[in-house]
């Protein structure tokens, strides 16, 4: 990843877990791919949105520290699912928007490759119609 | 710089740029030179791949994300030869004759607009699907309504040759869809206008533009190396959408003389819902818009329309994260979706402004009216799903991310008011209208009735940004409609405006 330092990068795998689980059983190639668009999506963005992404996995990664004493990644599953769902409602509208940004680009990774799609019955077809009498 | 020159410059050659180059076309066989400008890039048929971040990448504005300054809408607006007539739906309605009264334009009469879009609906071949190309998705839409006792109609569609792909939001890979790449520019070009694309027009300025092209590593290459261009025009016709429109113009430096310049912005916010059966459905395969609900579109200010998104979109666009929502998305096959549309008022302060780059700000607030309408219709659309057969449903600002068929006496309990915040539920839109309306009033529009910037005889703007307030319904008819008046009225002025 260009965009994120590989540190960064492995924090988001564990983070991207907790919003689509299914990225936790994803192959190598599917690693990579998922890794490639957020990748791409960032590099689109301004430097200064490239940076709040990176802030922004900061704040998740450190905010525990303050209730448990220790870093997101250490934290039990169910923990680190409150963090992220305290992180969708909380006050700061910032961080609200922070995190919504962080889920579109989990979801981008993970359902925006094609391999994905079969297992959750995306069967898209250009002769549609033919489907429909199937 | 490298220099061109032409009598005609479009900007954008969307619904209403495509428009204006037809209607223009013939004058190119007395000689007069028109060349439309266009930021996106001519696609060929075997790069509509129909893959969903590929073609959102290739036809739309920051891949379909932009976002208002307040981050809490998603602003969909295509980018291409066709502009958004590439990725649009297709259906074709005629604006009511009320919301011509609302609009209250003196000189635009409801009739006049009725009229042209009957001539656009021919022209792109809009009819209505037979019952059995309809599928699972929008008979269950037209069954729930029609139990609920809600008037429900089918929506014509401008298809040739469908064979229900349906992706058409992501570009018809087998290019069925009447768009303006399909009828109305190869038509233009055909008659002479040169259409230049990959070509972002910077800035306008009386008698010339300034124009970049850049490869953007797809489609066909732009019939200008890239590089930056001064282009030379007697007349310049801006029909950028409704926030690259207004963009231009503010930095070009108009905002001083046009005070209503990027105001009065209306989105048409949309939400969609997701209902789940017990069986799979036909829903991806087949044409993904088939009927509507306008029941409550006088009394409550909204409307209900079928569609089926793709995996991210619909990911995206529920609540939540986790194991619910997966849950949810691995029975993609099961799922009912409906869009909802709320009319919003037009609100001088809804604007489009630049910031220092020129690049437009969308600085828009869902005003408490509008969040009441999508709380209506949340609720209305749980109601349709329900009554469809549903085995439960997720609302967006539901108490629980399902909601289970048992539950639905409670649904006004269960979707409460409070949960409607923007910024927590995904509120998007792909109508923008406004920015440079039209009227008499140049305290409060930018140009008059035949779309003629006021104080600039040479400027006209022929697209959505037109609309003096939102058309209620999908609009890219009435962006015809009225890009063919500009037509008119360029060349009914034609000698005054080509000479010299
Ligand atoms: C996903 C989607 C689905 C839709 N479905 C429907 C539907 O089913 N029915 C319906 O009625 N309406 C639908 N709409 C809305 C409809 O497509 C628009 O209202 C209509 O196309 C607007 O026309 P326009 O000319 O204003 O802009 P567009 O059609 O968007 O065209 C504007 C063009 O101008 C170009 N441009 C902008 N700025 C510049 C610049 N500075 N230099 C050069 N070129 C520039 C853009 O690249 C673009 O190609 C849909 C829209 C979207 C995005």
């Amino acid at each position: 990843m260009d965009t994120l330092s590989q540190e960064r990068a492995s924090f988001l795998a564990t983070v991207a877990e907790r919003i689509v689980p299914e990225v936790g059983t994803l192959d190598l190639n599917g690693r990579t791919r998922f890794f490639q668009i957020i990748d791409e999506a960032l590099r689109a963005r301004s430097p200064a949105v490239r940076r709040q992404f990176g802030s922004l996995l900061g704040v998740i990664r450190w905010l525990p520290l303050l209730r448990w004493g220790t870093s997101f990644e250490r934290l039990a599953p169910e923990r680190q699912h409150r963090v992220l769902s305290w992180l969708m409602k909380c006050p700061s509208r910032t961080l609200r928007q922070g995190f919504w940004g962080l889920r579109t680009m989990v979801f981008m990774g993970y359902y925006g490759q094609p391999e994905t799609w079969e297992s959750i019955g995306y069967v898209p077809r250009v002769d549609g119609n033919e489907a429909l009498y199937a | 710089m490298p220099d061109a020159s032409f009598d005609i410059l479009i900007v954008g050659s969307g619904a209403g740029g495509g428009t204006v180059a037809r209607e223009l076309a013939p004058l190119c066989a007395d000689g007069v030179r028109i060349a439309i400008l266009e930021w996106g890039a001519r696609l060929r048929k075997d790069e509509f791949t129909g893959r969903e971040v590929e073609m959102a990448h290739r036809l739309f504005f920051e891949s379909g994300g932009m976002l208002t300054k307040d981050r809490a809408m998603t602003l969909a607006a295509g980018r291409a030869y066709g502009g958004s007539t590439v990725v649009y739906t297709g259906t074709s309605l005629v604006m009511p004759r009320r919301v011509a009264e609302r609009w209250g334009v003196p000189g635009l009469e409801w009739d006049d607009i009725e009229r042209r879009s009957a001539k656009y609906a021919a022209e792109n071949k809009v009819h209505s699907l037979p019952p059995d190309l309809q599928n699972d998705n929008n008979r269950l839409f037209a069954e729930g309504c029609r139990a609920l006792g809600w008037k429900v109609e089918q929506f014509p569609i401008n298809v040739d040759g469908c064979r229900g792909a349906g992706v058409c939001n992501l570009g018809c890979p087998n290019l069925a869809k009447q768009g303006t790449h399909r009828v109305q520019l190869p038509v233009a070009e055909q008659a002479g206008v040169e259409v230049i694309t990959n070509a972002k027009v910077e800035r306008i300025a009386e008698g010339e533009c300034f124009v970049t092209v850049r490869d953007p590593g797809f489609g066909e290459p732009s019939p200008w190396a890239p590089g930056e261009y001064r282009v030379r025009s007697k007349v310049v016709i801006i029909a950028g959408n409704a926030v690259q429109s207004s963009a231009l113009l503010l930095r070009s430096g108009l905002g001083a003389d046009l005070p209503a310049l990027g105001r009065y912005l209306t989105l048409h916010p949309a939400l969609i819902l997701v209902g789940e059966h017990e069986r799979p459905l036909s829903n991806t395969a087949g044409h993904p818009k088939s009927f509507y609900c306008d029941e409550f579109l006088e009394s409550a200010g909204f409307l209900l329309e079928t569609c089926m998104y793709y995996p991210f979109t619909t990911a995206k666009n529920l609540i939540g994260f986790g194991a619910e929502h997966s849950q949810l998305m691995k029975v993609f096959q099961c799922h009912q979706q409906i869009l909802v549309l709320a009319i919003d008022p037009p609100r001088v302060d809804n604007r489009v402004t630049v910031d220092k780059r020129g690049e437009p700000v969308v600085d828009y607030r869902l005003t408490g009216g509008v969040l009441d309408t999508l709380h209506r219709s949340m609720i209305a659309a749980a109601e349709v799903f329900f009554a469809a057969g549903a085995r439960r449903v997720h609302v967006p600002a539901g108490e629980r991310f399902f909601i289970g068929a048992e539950e639905r006496d409670r649904l006004e309990e269960l979707i409460p008011r409070r949960n409607v915040r923007p910024g927590q539920i995904s509120v998007s839109s792909a109508h923008l209208m406004g920015g440079c309306r039209m009227g008499a009033d140049p305290g409060t529009s930018v140009t008059d009735v035949w779309g003629q910037v006021h104080g600039y005889p040479w400027l006209f703007v022929a697209d959505s940004s037109l609309f003096p307030r939102c058309s209620e319904v999908n609009p890219y008819l009435t962006v015809m409609a009225l890009a063919d008046r500009v037509a008119e009225r360029i060349r009914d002025r034609r000698e005054e405006l080509l000479s010299s």
